[in-house]
């Protein structure tokens, strides 16, 4: 932490106030924990989620255990395939950067298990519900490693 | 519904400070103890001593700077040696203080609760670090590495609103305009403005279809409301018979699955949670027919579209008529039920953690009639709040009524 700068304003009332410039930053080192298997998997190029041993039910994004009976959940992959939900055009950039505005996000239903994932579609167009994307990894190191993929719109000229 | 003297929940006080976009003369725990001071002074009380308990809300260390900030506030309204608990639920923050101060009352642990909350979400960061913060209120691990703005699953929402049901821009720009139109004759608000759907959809692109003036405004602010039995009221609140009797008559609080994309299909474009803490307040309240017999609603326009959802989810319409509900006017001022008459986070603004206590305040004030001008709902005896955390995921309903 450190002092920028100090200022004295006049205040609405008409008396003097005083004003400190504080500048922090924070570093951490994150943890994602039980999901580091899908973290893992993205290096190898493929999706990864969760299933009850038990019965069956599966998650993305992936838990822990089973919410109905708390059977610990093993891991699978997915086909990398879904459907559009939903699809809006961003404007400005995530907070990690990694992605130039303006750029489409869509809430996405997965093939393969129970849940979805909102992230990016490749290209210009929104894509209308029921759009059937498919999951694309891309060359180079990602602004973050959630931004090593993004979703095409099948059929559209890459 | 009256509730019996050994369950009720009075307000004794209110009070809060404009929200405005910066306090260069404020810290968080002034602005908390102007408004603290001027809830207890509304009491008739002359000293804060008699008061059991506090329940400070605020939601972000990030923003206030100050971590335990419910021990410095409570220090600084007056309440050192009573007990204090810090309340958290996001957006829903101020209102699940009120409601905690309601269970404290109701259980018998104290008789009087003081509940205070303020947030710096105004200027004290610049634009970048407050998008930066604001940031972490989406899943850090899930969304937040996609999400450019949060105005974009709010985005995702009312896309799928306008494909099922015909919604239109025009109509949510309508709600952007009734909300920033209210708070001009709103002295407590932080920006009143006259504007068109046509500047609203002029505005500059968040995340489509939401522009600029379809968000919320981040203020600084603070508020705070008196809470307590009857007989404590009898006893200690001298002005107690001088003015109606104002109660809780419910508090509901309910959850929804965090990340947009975990929800089902059939329910995408709607509130859940908000339903489910609407339907068991009401039940609570004795309200069957919300439209007709809440007469004001503080609702939370974080967007103007989910102000809109809202009509719906809190059952001031039906399903699907949010859109021409909003272009009618339906819930503008001279409505039946009339929506955000203090201007809402569009227009009164909104500082998190004092937010709900700030809706519930204008609500107080309505029901006692003591708004000046034409923003006061005549003859008002129902009033409620509606906050959410996250796009929905925790939501709380809180219901007065004028008892007198
Ligand atoms: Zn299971």
């Amino acid at each position: 932490m450190r002092i920028t700068g100090t200022e004295r304003e006049t205040g609405p009332d008409g008396r003097p106030v005083y004003l400190l410039g504080v500048e922090m930053a924070q570093r951490y080192r994150h943890a994602v924990g039980s999901s580091s298997p899908f973290y893992i998997g993205l290096e190898q190029g493929v999706l990864r989620a969760t299933r009850c041993a038990g019965c069956g039910a599966s998650w993305f994004p992936p838990r822990r255990f089973c919410e109905e009976d708390l059977t610990e959940t093993e891991w699978y992959d997915l086909p990398g395939t879904g459907t559009v939900v939903a699809a809006t055009r961003v404007h400005s950039p995530p907070p990690f950067g990694g992605i130039d505005p303006p750029y489409i996000l869509a809430s996405i239903r997965l093939d393969g298990v129970r849940g979805g994932i909102t992230h990016r579609v490749i290209g210009a167009q929104t894509p209308e519900r029921g759009a059937a994307v498919t999951v694309k990894f891309i060359d180079g190191a990602p602004a973050h490693p959630l931004l090593a993929f993004a979703f095409a719109i099948e059929g559209a000229s890459p | 519904m009256t509730p019996s003297a050994d369950n009720a929940a009075l307000v004794a006080g209110v009070g809060m400070t404009p929200f405005v976009g910066f306090r260069d003369d404020a810290s968080v725990r002034d602005m908390v103890a102007d408004a603290a001071r001027a809830a207890v002074i509304d009491a008739g009380l002359s000293s804060p001593s008699p008061i059991d308990m506090g329940v400070a809300a605020y939601e972000s260390d990030h923003f206030n700077r100050q971590m335990s900030l419910g021990q410095v506030l409570s220090d600084t309204v007056g309440l050192t040696g009573k007990p204090v608990m810090r309340v958290e639920g996001g957006g829903a923050t101020g209102a699940l203080a009120i409601r905690t101060a309601l269970m404290a009352l109701r259980s018998g642990e104290a008789r009087s609760v003081l509940v205070f909350g303020g947030e710096t979400n105004g200027r004290s960061v610049d634009r970048a670090t407050a998008i930066e913060i604001l940031s972490l209120s989406a899943d850090f691990e899930w969304e937040t590495p996609v999400f450019g703005t949060f105005a974009a699953p709010y985005a995702l929402m009312i896309t799928e609103h306008m494909r099922r049901y015909g919604t239109t821009e025009e109509q949510f720009a309508e709600i952007a305009v009734k909300n920033r139109r209210m708070a001009i004759d709103n002295p407590l608000a932080h920006r009143g403005m006259s504007i068109t759907v046509e500047d609203v959809r002029t505005s500059a692109p968040l995340s489509d279809p939401y522009r600029l003036f379809d968000a919320s405004l981040l203020s600084d602010g603070a508020a705070a409301m008196l809470l307590a039995t009857e007989d404590w009221a009898r006893q200690h609140s001298p002005n107690f018979t001088d003015r109606p009797p104002v109660a809780i008559l419910a508090s509901a609080s309910a959850t929804d699955r965090p990340r947009l994309s975990d929800r089902t299909d059939e329910m995408f474009p709607h509130f859940a949670a908000k339903r489910r803490a609407a339907a068991h307040a009401y039940r609570e309240a004795g309200i069957d027919d919300p439209p007709g017999q809440i007469d004001l609603a503080e609702v939370y326009d974080s967007f103007s579209g989910a102000e809109l959802q809202a009509y719906e989810d809190l059952g001031l319409c039906p399903v699907g008529q949010g859109g021409p509900a909003a272009s009618e006017g339906r819930f503008d001022q001279g409505g039946k039920v009339v929506v955000n008459p203090s201007g809402g986070l569009m227009g009164r603004g909104s500082a998190v953690g004092a937010t709900g206590i700030a809706q519930a305040v204008e609500v107080v004030s309505q029901l006692r009639g003591e708004i000046a001008g034409a923003r006061q709902v005549p003859g008002a005896r129902i009033g409620m709040t509606d906050t959410h955390a996250g796009v929905g995921s925790l939501c709380v309903v809180n219901v007065f009524g004028r008892l007198g």
